[in-house]
């Protein structure tokens, strides 16, 4: 290994470190707030690496990893995720939680995961990457112990998730045995010389089940909503965002070596996929009255618009990325607001409880519903240019059915977001406000925090070109 | 020895596994059946790891030693999961005084 390769490895270096430093500062009895803010510098400190290390892109690492403009943005979406939640997680465990400090190492662990993820183009680091990311969101999950739905929804993901791993890895093993490689560029090599047969076309479906279960995609959707409603806050923003992005690059990467673009019956069933997202996704969402599991079934349809650009292959990857990060941004927000309104006892996530937040507290309501119409996809915030992008790569594509059905979907979608927004906004219930003891700076932080978010969801609702110029300039690097 | 064997015996095993994971209602059944199916594919990329290294060596290259490799890796983190599924299923046990899956439907629909 040289040491331009280890130069490019050095944010993920950075991040693993991250980890050890929490557990060395938990070893000599350091304070919530300590690692916390530690934490935070040691993101930072990612950031940092990975703008210094920018020059020497792309680098292969062989056999296992590549460093590249698609490995940059995605790692870049993970960490700027991984900071908000990371301040969300401090208001909410400090008053939940004896021992919150563990939760930090899992979560930067967690985030390697989804690092490792972005960058490996073999089985091995696939396979790697992918368990950091789900045996730390096992104990994630679970993390609040003394409740019983927490440990539900930890047991429902820890059983589903082993039992798709092990899809996953009999995939990767008939493919292993028809190409003889477990490298996605030599995979690729080979079937373009020998062409696809029966096993590798099953080993390539076991994968997807793999990938769709962690995507949640129709129909390997079930646990979702579980999940969502019964794991802590910001632990659910962790799943919804960081977790999701890292398995997108994935298969962003194994797509584009193996050419399943090319592939008739893979194209199809994706198509069906898709479809199929969008529509159980909105239509499950309609009736909920619990606004984690309507956002749990809100991002299977939002993962079915990315499969649109998916779709489209290479034109897409640009509309799926922006499409991402607009999708982050408004999800953290979101599930900003419900920490915050999270009391001790339960998270705030009953419809009835948000009934004339406004009148109560006009800035987080004024939050809430910039999220929720990006979510909708109203023009002037971001979701509209990320659902226009997306719609515009399709027609390019002349896949009529799926933009057809996108539109359909997005004008269910706008019924059940307005009915939040419209709760936000009735006349308040006869409710003290409840006080809360913690130090006003990290309310002020997280407010802070949320603000920044609200006013780039705008920014990017109002001057997309800018950022979409940048990732395209990424995308070039490979 | 024939490779369609290796893979015959390792289907078996793995739907063995699927079965008893839809079958059983006991989570530690549940977890011995998902191991199961790990060691299933151990045994189909060792005998595939032998297929390739047989034709590489036949050929006179050296190559095929992935997939033996990859069991490692495979063999590591099914322990490390097992040790946090445990850990998860104990605490179950301690909130529910069961490791019956059924008990776990208070998440609404």
């Amino acid at each position: 290994m040289t040491n331009l390769q280890l130069l490019a490895l050095l944010p993920f270096m950075v991040l693993a470190t991250a980890a050890v430093v929490v557990i060395l500062l938990i070893a000599f009895k350091q304070s919530h707030t300590v690692i916390q803010v530690t934490g935070f510098f040691m993101m930072c400190a990612v950031v940092l690496a990975m703008w210094f290390v920018r020059d020497t892109l792309p680098r292969e690492v062989p056999p296992l990893l590549v460093v590249d403009g698609l490995a940059a943005l995605f790692t870049g979406l993970i960490i700027f995720s991984v900071l908000v939640v990371g301040l969300l997680s401090y208001i909410y465990f400090e008053e939940r939680e004896e021992n919150p400090k563990e939760y930090y190492i899992l979560l930067f662990l967690a985030t390697l995961g989804a690092a490792v993820l972005t960058i490996s183009r073999h089985f091995i680091s696939f396979f790697i990457g992918l368990e950091l990311l789900s045996v730390s969101l096992y104990a994630l999950i679970a993390y609040l112990r003394n409740r019983n739905n927490a440990i539900e929804a930890g047991v429902k993901y820890l059983m589903l998730a082993a039992l798709t791993s092990a899809f996953l890895l009999f995939g990767m093993a008939l493919i292993y045995m028809e190409t003889g490689s477990m490298e996605f560029t030599a995979i690729g090599n080979a079937i373009t010389k020998s062409g696809t047969s029966v096993l590798f076309l099953m080993g390539i479906g076991l994968i997807v089940v793999a990938i769709g279960f962690k995507l949640a995609l129709v129909p390997f959707h079930l646990w979702a909503a579980d999940v969502y409603q019964g794991a802590p806050a910001p632990v659910t923003a962790f799943i919804a965002t960081v977790s999701k992005i890292g398995v997108f690059a994935v298969f962003v990467r194994f797509a584009q070596a193996i050419h399943l673009h090319e592939n008739a019956l893979a194209v199809t069933v994706l198509t069906v996929i898709a479809i199929a997202c969008m529509i159980a996704g909105n239509v499950l969402a309609l009736m909920q009255q619990n606004i984690k599991r309507l956002l749990a079934y809100s991002s299977i349809a939002h993962f079915g618009y990315l499969l649109v650009a998916f779709l489209s292959g290479d034109a897409g990857v640009g509309a799926g990325v922006f499409y991402l990060l607009a999708y982050s941004i408004t999800l953290l927000s979101a599930f900003g607001i419900i920490t915050l309104l999270s009391t001790r006892r339960k998270d705030a996530d009953e419809l009835s409880g948000y009934r004339g937040l406004f009148w109560r507290n006009p800035l987080m309501a004024a939050i809430f519903t910039v999220a929720l119409l990006s979510l909708a996809g109203i023009p002037l915030t971001a979701g509209f240019p990320a659902k226009f992008f997306i719609l515009t790569v399709g027609v390019q594509q002349h896949m009529w059915l799926l933009a057809v059905v996108l539109v359909l979907t997005s004008v269910i979608g706008l019924y059940y977001y307005l009915r939040i927004i419209s709760t936000l906004f009735a006349s308040p219930p006869l409710s003290p406000a409840k006080e809360k003891s913690l130090h006003p700076l990290f309310y002020a932080a997280t407010y802070t925090s949320l603000v920044v978010l609200m006013f780039l969801l705008a920014w990017l609702g109002i001057f997309p070109g800018f950022i979409i110029d940048n990732v395209q300039e990424f995308l070039v690097i490979r | 020895m024939l490779i369609e064997k290796y893979i015959y015996l390792a289907i078996a095993l793995f739907c063995i596994g699927i079965v008893g994971v839809l079958a059983r209602r006991n989570a530690i059944i549940i977890f011995m059946c998902i191991e199961l199916m790990l060691n299933a594919v151990n045994l189909l990329l060792v005998a595939f790891s032998k297929m390739h290294h047989a034709a590489a060596v036949a050929k006179g290259a050296t190559a095929g030693i992935e997939g033996q490799l990859f069991v490692f890796f495979i063999m590591v983190v099914a322990a490390a999961e097992v040790s946090v599924g445990l850990a998860i299923i104990v605490m179950m046990y301690r909130n529910t005084h069961s490791v019956d899956v059924n008990f776990l439907n208070r998440l609404k629909h």
